[in-house]
């Protein structure tokens, strides 16, 4: 009789093993913060890389790209590296033949914010600098000889 | 116009690079063929300058924005000077304005510097018309101006249609490079205008600045 009981249960288990796992009604979530990384392109006049295309390359493997998007009508564009891959990840966004790449060191869960390109007043001071030498070197080249 | 670092196969930058310093060594030999090879130094260094900040000017051609890029007038009035002008335009670019990269500046000074030398050639047909024709100065001012960004344009349309990555929405790139080519049309017609209005002020006030003149 007892082996019959112990046979009778082992049976249950069996049928209802599988039902068991299948049928469950607890959902169990788990929730944790990451981090992640936003980033906005824009043309040098300013307009938004608007659906532009974004390749993102993690640091182990900067040949394949990891990741690919597309930015949206703002040009921003939200992704969430791989904890477990430190190092610089390179993305790059284009569309249309333009486009730009930029690298973004990822140490611990620290993400420095990054910008590609100068500032005006840096643009405005570079370009006067080459100008008046240009200028220079057509005056130069231009003088009456002696 | 300007192609960016990081699109083109890194094969293509360095054949670029090879046909940049081939028309440099070309047009340098041209150049010093000339009588007196540093007669157009002046004038190719102002319009360096004028190339280098042209391509501030952004004209707005729904959906896209384009540029000025003078390689044209620089092809109209420098003649073989227009490609080390250009080349050395390029390179300041790059490196200060990030317009265009170091990488990409050998296929860059080929498109837009060959261009340049091949307006030239569509300038000098005018002399065919007599040696102070100015209609045809005009014209062909008009024509060189706007084959400058023509062939620059269909160069670039052509170099960046052939080498899209498979990793990216090809069908959406090509679609975005298409419109881009497009809004060319306009800044050709512009840049022709303007080339004709420069060589025709210059052949009044001072016609031994044209090339060739």
């Amino acid at each position: 009789m007892k082996k019959y009981f112990a046979f009778l249960v082992v049976i249950c288990l069996l049928v209802a093993w599988p039902v068991a796992a299948a049928y469950a009604h607890g959902v169990d979530i788990t929730y944790g913060s990451t981090s992640a990384i936003q980033l906005t392109a824009k043309y040098d006049t300013g307009e938004p890389v608007s659906e532009g295309d974004v390749v993102i390359y993690a640091p182990n493997e900067p040949a394949t790209p990891w990741s690919t998007g597309k930015s949206d009508e703002n040009g921003s564009f939200t992704f969430t590296p791989d904890p477990a891959l430190q190092g610089t990840w390179d993305v790059q966004v284009r569309k249309a033949g333009h486009g730009g790449m930029v690298h973004i060191p990822v140490e611990g869960s620290a993400v420095q914010s990054v910008s590609t390109g100068f500032t005006t007043a840096q643009v405005v001071i570079m370009s006067a600098s080459v100008i008046w030498g240009l200028v220079g070197t057509a005056l130069y080249f231009s003088r009456r000889k002696s | 116009m300007h192609i960016p670092d990081g699109i083109l196969p890194t094969a293509v930058c360095l054949g670029g690079y090879a046909t940049a310093g081939a028309a440099t060594w070309y047009s340098l030999r041209k150049i010093n063929q000339s009588e007196n090879p540093r007669e157009g130094i002046p004038r190719a260094s102002l319009l360096t300058a004028a190339f280098l900040v042209a391509s501030w000017v952004h004209i707005p051609v729904p959906p896209a924005s384009v540029h000025l890029l003078l390689n044209g007038l620089l092809g109209a009035v420098l003649g073989f000077y227009a490609f080390p002008a250009i080349l050395i335009g390029l390179f300041f670019q790059a490196v200060m304005f990030q317009h265009g990269g170091l990488t990409t500046l050998g296929i860059n000074a080929t498109i837009i510097g060959v261009s340049a030398i091949l307006a030239h050639l569509v300038f000098q047909i005018r002399k065919l018309f007599g040696p102070d024709n100015r209609t045809a100065t005009g014209i062909f001012g008009f024509l060189a101006g706007a084959s400058g960004i023509a062939l620059a344009a269909v160069a670039v349309f052509a170099l960046l249609v052939t080498t899209i990555p498979a990793n990216i929405d090809v069908e959406a790139e090509r679609t975005a490079i298409g419109i881009l080519t497009i809004a060319h049309i306009p800044l050709m017609l512009l840049e022709g205008v303007f080339t004709a209005l420069v060589v025709l002020f210059l052949i009044r006030v001072k016609p031994e600045l044209l090339e060739g003149k």
